[in-house]
């Protein structure tokens, strides 16, 4: 394994400049009447692993399209690594798609050396990447037989060491885990770890709420088009505060039936999960709780990602 | 120009190495030939010999009339118009000839009952009076087909003919040399030369280039048009539009698959010349089917140029539709050019010069079927094929940039098919 790593995967050739991996500034597209990205702006840093997140029809894919330059904005800026994006940047940069794109009839190496080869790789050296790629992902043994004959998620793997297979600088997934049971899934997050180690900027775009609270460091939450909140994920979860109360108690529930603080609950008997109302103070609830029954816990909870994605994508005109 | 290479590699090796692509080439040329071949089987394979009776004054005269039909037909009396499996049957197997020297009204009347019951198929009634006035009858249950009477007078004539020569003095030779038929074979001029070669064998030229072109265009822009349909179905599109840009992505494919096509033709080719070399080495005149190398070039420079426009235009129809069932409703925006040009074929080839054919067959989309026929029949003036081809590479590069603009949006749209408008609206989006 560990020949492999140096080999092959993060064999740091190309170490990213200063500038921001990828910029977009004021970004639109539109099909028709239809707007799809509306004046998007955000910023990636090179190194490590950046979460695009948005509901279903968001602009998601319109804006990984913009960035690896297969659709063009109507207007805005693309830079990547300081530059415009040019057709020169295509080989700097890996794709995943949302969907497998594979031929279907192809076998398993012949296809991955196609995508290298694309990517500028020469025949030998994408055939020698491949391989050990397979090793690791454990797809020796069906290098020979035609895609149709994989299950979607080996199939997802080879997408997957396509997309990397030429070493980018910048990794672009679109729903990578998906199609993956859990040992494939553990074996995917590590790579992406090791590649983010390396210096490499992945961007992640999901849904999987869980996936990207615990890789990315950045993440970006559009929604119509647009940017709802961008930034640092702790500083994001510390600015949106700490609304959630773990409570063990022992007597009356009364307390939670104060709705100038408390906005929904979830009772256990003896356990209870509290969502407090928008600028409610914990303290005055902790005082209420504690005249009301005897608590053998009170604690405030970080809010999960996956709160704050409902409750800022759940909000009219968010 | 390397992603272009390998993509049209890939189209190529794909193609080539499926077990249908060899079942084709090697069954096609199988099917076709038998094709070809059954219907003259067929017909002539319930046929029985024809049992005829020639009622002469003399016994002499009917004899000689008798060796005239039965005798085979020398090579300067062949038929242009008989194709070749008809003159390999000899007059003794389809024809079965009796003399009968008894020109009674008693016999004529027992031929006519046995000709009503089946037991002969004809008498001919060859008097000394039928011959004095120049009238002989045939008589048959059926119409004598054309080929049949011309045969028979052709025949009765040279005897009589023959017969009366001698009788005012001639030797049978001096006799036969008199009446040896002259023909007329006509000599075409092509680019200053003598060109051997009938009018059977330029029409065979043209009419196989139009079904080859034809069938390569339906066949081969078909499979490019279900290839785009795929990878925009199979969204493999994405990936290859991160790394290549469309205009190499489309001219890869079509080239790809240009080449499996060109292959699948020289092997037919080779095949065809393989089986054909030992009947050209026996029969010396067939060698006047020999094609020239120019009217060769000419069939390899506008056979891949139709296919290029026309694969062109279908990988588009690819791009633009997201089934197949979608994209054969759109497929008659391709075929009418190509049957046009096919209804087109009969007055080039009688009229090659004529303003009308000189100008459609400058017209791109007509130009890889007439301009090629107009150059079999009759060389046209230079300046009209190079204007001709440089209308139609003018068209294909046009048409190649033009389509791949529309390839680039429409493959990465999918649901509704767009009007024509919405396309126009994707021209501007795809300048970069």
């Amino acid at each position: 394994m560990a020949s492999i790593q140096k080999s092959v995967a993060l064999s740091s050739s190309s170490r990213p400049s200063a500038a921001d991996t990828v910029e977009l500034t004021g970004v639109c597209k539109s099909y028709g009447d239809f707007v799809a990205v509306d004046a998007l702006s955000f910023s990636i840093e090179p190194g490590g692993i950046y979460g695009l997140l948005g509901p279903n029809g968001a602009g998601k894919t319109s804006t990984l399209r913009m960035m690896i330059g297969i659709i063009v904005p109507d207007s805005g800026r693309i830079s990547i690594f300081g530059e415009p994006l040019t057709r020169a940047h295509m080989d700097t940069f890996g794709y995943l798609p949302e969907e497998r794109g594979l031929y279907r009839k192809m076998k398993v190496l012949e296809h991955l050396v196609l995508l290298g080869q694309l990517k500028g790789l020469t025949g030998a050296e994408a055939t020698r990447r491949a391989q050990s790629w397979c090793e690791r992902f454990e797809l020796t043994a069906w290098t020979g037989k035609k895609v149709e004959e994989l299950s979607k998620g080996m199939q997802q793997k080879v997408q997957f060491i396509g997309a990397i297979l030429h070493d980018p600088r910048l990794i672009i997934m679109d729903e990578p885990f998906a199609g993956l049971d859990p040992a494939n899934a553990v074996a995917l997050k590590d790579v992406l770890l090791e590649l983010a180690k390396n210096e490499k900027t992945i961007l992640l775009s999901t849904h999987r709420m869980d996936q990207v609270e615990r890789l990315c460091q950045s993440i970006c939450l559009i929604n119509h088009g647009r940017a709802v909140l961008e930034g640092d994920l702790s500083q994001i979860k510390a600015r949106y505060g700490r609304r959630n109360v773990q409570i063990k108690y022992d007597g009356d529930a009364r307390f939670l039936n104060e709705p100038r603080l408390v906005q929904s609950f979830n009772d256990y008997g003896n356990y209870v999960e509290v969502h407090l109302a928008p600028g409610a103070d914990a303290q005055e609830f902790l005082h209420l709780a504690s005249s009301c029954a005897k608590l053998s816990k009170f604690e405030l909870m970080e809010p999960s990602l996956e709160e704050i994605f409902i409750d800022v994508v759940g909000k009219p005109n968010a | 120009m390397r992603n272009t290479w390998l993509i049209l590699k890939r189209e190529y090796l794909q193609r080539v190495r499926t077990r249908s692509f060899i079942v084709l080439t090697v069954l096609l040329p199988a099917i076709m030939t038998v094709l070809m071949a059954l219907p003259a089987k067929l017909a002539t394979m319930g046929q029985k010999a024809q049992h005829v009776v020639i009622v002469a004054s003399t016994e002499q005269l009917g004899e000689s009339v008798r060796k005239q039909l039965l005798a085979a037909p020398s090579d300067d009396e062949e038929d242009e118009n008989t194709g070749a499996d008809n003159t390999k049957q000899k007059p003794e197997d389809q024809y079965i000839v009796d003399v009968d020297a008894n020109a009674t009204e008693a016999e004529r009347s027992v031929l006519r009952d046995k000709v009503s019951s089946r037991a002969i198929d004809g008498y001919l009634w060859l008097t000394n009076d039928a011959i004095a006035a120049r009238k002989v009858s045939w008589y048959s249950r059926e119409m004598m087909p054309f080929r049949e009477r011309s045969w028979l007078s052709e025949a009765v004539s040279r005897v009589v003919q023959q017969q009366e020569l001698s009788s005012k003095g001639m030797t049978a030779a001096q006799a036969d040399q008199m009446l040896q038929p002259i023909k007329v074979q006509p000599v075409r001029i092509e680019g200053g030369h003598e060109a051997k070669g009938n009018g059977m064998g330029r029409f065979l030229e043209i009419v196989v280039m139009v079904m080859l072109l034809y069938m390569a265009v339906l066949f081969y822009g078909i499979s490019v048009m279900r290839s785009v349909l795929e990878e925009k179905t199979s969204r493999i599109i994405e990936v290859l539009l991160s790394s290549a840009s469309s205009t190499e992505l489309m001219a890869g494919k079509l080239l790809g698959v240009g080449a499996v096509g060109l292959t699948q033709i020289l092997v037919w080719a080779v095949m065809a010349g393989l089986i054909a070399l030992p009947s050209l080495a026996a029969q010396p005149n067939l060698s006047e089917l020999q094609i020239s190398p120019w009217v060769m070039a000419a069939f390899a420079l506008f056979f891949l140029l139709g296919y290029l426009l026309y694969s062109t235009m279908y990988a588009t129809i690819g791009a633009i539709t997201t089934t197949e069932q979608e994209g054969q409703q759109l497929q008659f925006l391709i075929v009418i050019p190509l049957v046009l040009s096919v209804f087109m074929l009969m007055p080039v080839i009688r009229t090659p010069d004529s303003a009308a054919v000189v100008w459609m067959s400058m017209i791109p989309f007509f130009a890889p079927i007439l301009m090629y026929a107009r150059i079999v029949v009759q060389t046209p003036p230079l300046w009209q094929i190079a204007l001709s081809l440089s209308l139609l590479i003018a068209t294909v590069w046009g048409l190649l940039i033009f389509c791949s603009r529309i390839y680039r949006i429409g493959v990465l749209i999918y649901g509704k098919r767009p009007n024509l408008p919405e396309i126009l609206k994707w021209l501007k989006y795809a300048k970069a």
